[in-house]
């Protein structure tokens, strides 16, 4: 256990290093959105105005499909000016379709799902961000000027949308009984796919603006950003999965001490010095997500003197070789020469990098064969009418402890107690071609298979 | 007799193979007949329940059971087969299979109803030499789907293979325990009227089986067969058992004994093969953990290795039977294998085997009398464990993981695996406790039936 431990809040997500972040931070503070009144079903009328015709031409766009070498092709910041405007244009170039995607599929909700006070405050939000970047379809970005007014228009964008998936989970808990729960959960499970990928594409350009050059503080030259530093945008290209088990471990076993006063060991074996590619904010949402789960376990059973043993496995390189070396002979066959980069554009990056499993294996009881079939699915659907909503009336069974706090990617703390953390956790760990595996031992522990496969390195 | 029985099988292998020829057309009516009627599912509870209590009359209202019920399930089988493409059945091997099941259907719809002992006596000598003659069943069903493997999809393929395997475990299961039922019934310790409430086996059903026991002797025959294969001076890791060791459960020990020493045969390689891969002296491999955790209706086994895991390459089709990248090399071991018994407890090269006609002979002795629990597991199964022994553990059959799956769910439980690539493999066998009030009837009609 001689890992260094990062506190979560340093881990840079956004670097503090530019004035706007700070007002980002602030506004961050203020923005949460009063819940509307559970009593105003009234269709409030939408603040902005928005052709039909604007989201509709928009939405019958294809979606490109994201890759991880689109995030990465700017090249490593600190980016100069041209590299950023390319990037600005980029983004630019993909959120509009994106969101009028996510508000057509709103449209076609039922009406009385779409009127809650709640789901319709989300198609608001998702018709003002579109409208905000309207201005900016037309045109192309090449001052700093606009990329600065751009740039603050996207962290808005993140800062409205923050609160998305609570806010959801609630309306669609209050419209539980008008709607089929397979549609919903079909709903529920693009949408924050998309959300993933639409939250990447602006963060990762906010992030390239704070690192790059010219938005540098002249006065502060200790602030730049160290050009060996293995951060590109919001991608960390050495992560050390060891490192954020042990700040998020850190994490749940002290509001375990506080809520429960007993704090669960953990101990991390196999290769904890193993890095790889990957973005540090969903890897901590999904690892919080499952570790909240095991200590949760084990403190409840009463096994709290059992550490819960986290092992870190990273596929060897070799198989990884081999693997390549089948991909080229398959691109031979179909007469494509690999050194064409068009042919691997659908990999995350031209070198492809091992992968890395991570198993969290508890002694706390195992999940009994009742209540296994529903882990992945949203609470909504298994929620009946004598319970009580979750956050409603604090302290009763539906909010434990643990689920009072806040997700560390990001996620507001209100999807506490709602259910989605398993869920979102896949989504996460699924948005990279990995997942998440479960395997209870009823009566024992439970293994839990996080599998994430390596993002690779980008060409230099 | 049996020796006999099985010259004129490698006669017929040998004609098949090389004049290639598809089976002959034969009249559908009599099949039609059988196929239109349901298999009727029995569970491991009937099993134990129907043979605790033996008397004349309920050993031939079973043995009429096997008889009318052996011809209905190869029927239905008989006509999977017919509708599979033709160019599949034409495969040598397929039609070897083909007609076997054709010659045993047969033989035995033409039985006449049991009705004395001696009835009942003769029925078994046939149904004992059936056994024996299927015996090459699985090594050729095996090697035909690899050789079809391009004729069909492998997902139907594999469908094909997983009805056709446990639909052979439920004949042999029926089989075998009406024989053992005879064998019980005719032996010397035998007291008609009198319930065997002491004794371990009913029939073929171990009682209470030990999953730590199964464990250990699994663990140390797997041991003994990887240091006479590997050499002496190959570290072998140490197997370590934690959890609710004292957990028994009914099962058919020749069935829980393959699956476990299937998988421990696996971690073991995969340890063997790290540690030689490791440049430098060898140092003791990792131990293979093995968990016991028993609840009210089940019990799970898991074996956990760090056995450097399975390839990416490889994982998707590891339950697969016809694909993988390593269909090829299988193809080659497998024609290494003559005779492979889908359970060790088949494979009795050197003993009496327990489907000849049933004396009182020795070989019955221990399952009705009352010695403890492992001695009789040890001396029913020993000979058993020794043919594990026969296969070098190199020799990768590739079907040792979807077969143990077709075990595990045909008693209503399931085999699951895990892959940390780079470390090991985890593998969750549960075992469904079928012998409590609670056992699931409907899910093992469902199972059985097919």
């Amino acid at each position: 256990m001689t890992f260094s431990r990062r506190p979560l809040r340093q881990i840079p997500i956004l670097n503090p290093h530019h004035s706007l972040s700070r007002r980002f931070a602030i506004s961050s503070h203020h923005s949460r959105h009063p819940t509307p009144s559970a009593h105003r079903w009234s269709h409030p009328p939408s603040s902005t105005v928005i052709s039909d015709d604007d989201v509709a031409s928009l939405a019958s766009k294809p979606l490109h499909t994201l890759s991880l070498a689109d995030l990465v092709k700017h090249g490593r910041p600190p980016l100069h000016a041209p590299a950023l405007f390319s990037s600005a244009n980029f983004t630019l170039s993909l959120l509009p379709i994106r969101l009028a995607h996510r508000i057509q599929a709103l449209r076609n909700l039922p009406f009385i799902v779409v009127s809650n006070p709640n789901i319709s405050k989300i198609y608001n939000n998702y018709l003002h961000s579109l409208s905000t970047l309207l201005p900016y379809k037309s045109k192309t970005i090449s001052t700093l000027e606009d990329e600065i007014k751009f740039t603050e228009v996207l962290a808005d964008l993140v800062n409205t949308h923050a609160h998305t998936i609570p806010t959801l989970a609630r309306g669609f808990l209050e419209c539980r009984k008008y709607v089929n729960p397979a549609e919903v959960t079909r709903f529920l499970d693009e949408h924050l796919r998309a959300r993933i990928g639409t939250r990447l594409i602006a963060e990762q350009h906010i992030a390239l603006h704070m690192s790059s050059q010219p938005h540098q503080h002249p006065d502060s030259k200790d602030q730049i950003p160290d050009p060996s530093s293995s951060y590109i945008g919001v991608i960390d290209t050495a992560l050390e999965p060891a490192s954020i088990i042990n700040s998020c471990a850190n994490f749940v076993s002290e509001i375990c001490e506080l809520k429960y006063g007993v704090r669960p060991t953990w101990i991390i074996d196999g290769e904890p010095n193993t890095t790889f590619a990957y973005v540090p904010v969903h890897l901590e949402y999904i690892i919080t997500e499952l570790l909240k789960n095991a200590f949760r376990a084990t403190v409840e059973s009463g096994k709290s003197h059992e550490p819960i043993i986290i092992t870190i496995a990273a596929e060897p390189e070799t198989t990884e070789r081999g693997s390549a070396v089948l991909d080229h002979n398959r691109r031979l066959e179909n007469g494509i020469s690999s050194e064409s980069p068009e042919s691997a554009s659908i990999k995350p990056f031209d070198d492809p990098a091992p992968g890395v499993t991570i198993r969290i294996r508890d002694r706390g009881g195992g999940i009994s064969p009742d209540v296994l079939p529903n882990i992945w699915s949203y609470s909504f659907t298994t929620f009946s009418d004598a319970d009580d909503f979750p956050g409603q009336t604090p302290g009763s069974g539906n909010m434990d402890a643990l689920n009072v706090l806040s997700g560390a990617g990001g996620e507001s703390s209100s999807i506490a107690g709602l259910g989605y953390g398993l869920p979102l956790g896949r989504a996460y760990a699924e948005y990279f071609g990995g997942g998440i595996a479960v395997q209870s031992l009823y009566g024992w522990g439970s293994d839990v298979y996080l599998r994430l496969k390596g993002l690779g390195r980008p060409k230099e | 007799m049996t020796r006999r029985a099985g010259r004129g099988i490698s006669l017929s292998c040998e004609q098949v193979r090389t004049v290639h020829q598809p089976p002959p057309w034969r009249p559908a009516y009599s099949l039609d007949q059988w196929v239109a009627k349901e298999a009727r599912p029995i569970s491991l509870r009937q099993l134990m329940v129907f043979g605790r209590t033996l008397t004349e009359s309920r050993l031939i209202s079973s043995a009429n059971y096997v008889r009318t019920e052996l011809p209905t399930r190869l029927a239905h089988r008989i006509r999977d087969m017919q509708t599979l493409p033709y160019v599949v059945v034409t495969n040598p091997h397929i039609s070897q299979v083909y007609e076997l099941y054709y010659k045993a259907f047969e033989g035995l719809r033409r039985i006449p109803e049991i009705k004395t002992l001696d009835d009942n006596q003769r029925f078994c000598e046939k149904v004992g030499q059936n056994l024996q003659e299927h015996l090459t069943v699985i090594p050729k069903l095996a090697m035909g789907v690899l050789e079809c493997r391009d004729l069909m999809r492998p997902e139907d393929m594999d469908k094909f293979m997983n009805t056709i395997l446990r639909s052979r475990i439920s004949r042999r299961v029926i089989a075998e325990q009406h024989i053992a039922l005879t064998e019980t019934f005719h032996s010397p310790h035998h007291f008609p009227e009198t319930p065997l409430r002491e004794a371990e086996f009913v029939g073929e059903v171990l009682v209470k089986c030990n999953a730590q026991e199964v464990v250990m002797r699994c663990g140390q025959e797997v041991a003994s067969l990887a240091s006479a294969a590997y050499g002496p001076s190959t570290l072998l890791p140490e197997i370590r058992l934690t959890g609710h060791l004292s957990a028994t459960f009914p099962y058919i020990l020749s069935h829980i004994e393959y699956i476990i020493g299937e998988l421990l045969r696996n971690s073991l390689q995969g340890l063997v093969e790290k540690q030689k891969s490791n440049p430098g002296p060898p140092t003791q491999p990792p131990p293979i953990e093995v968990t016991v955790c028993e609840a009210q209706q089940h019990v799970i086994i898991r074996v956990s290795d760090q056995g450097g895991g399975i390839p990416q390459d490889i994982l998707p089709h590891i339950w697969s039977f016809s694909k993988g990248p390593r269909s090829l090399s299988t193809l080659q071991n497998l024609n290494q294998v003559p005779k492979m018994a889908a359970t060790l407890q088949e494979l009795r090269p050197n003993h009496p085997s327990p489907l000849s006609p049933p004396s009182p002979s020795a070989s019955s002795l221990p399952k009705s009398t009352g010695t403890p629990p492992t001695k009789t597991g040890v001396l029913m199964h020993d000979s058993s464990l020794a043919s594990l022994s026969s296969r070098d553990p190199n020799l990768r059959l590739g079907m040792g993981l979807p077969l143990s799956r077709v075990y595990a769910e045909y008693w209503a439980g399931s085999l699951e695996l895990h892959s940390l690539e780079g470390y090991g493999v985890d593998a969750f066998l549960q075992i469904s406790k079928l012998g409590n009030k609670n056992e699931q009837l409907t899910m093992r009609a469902s199972m059985d039936a097919v």
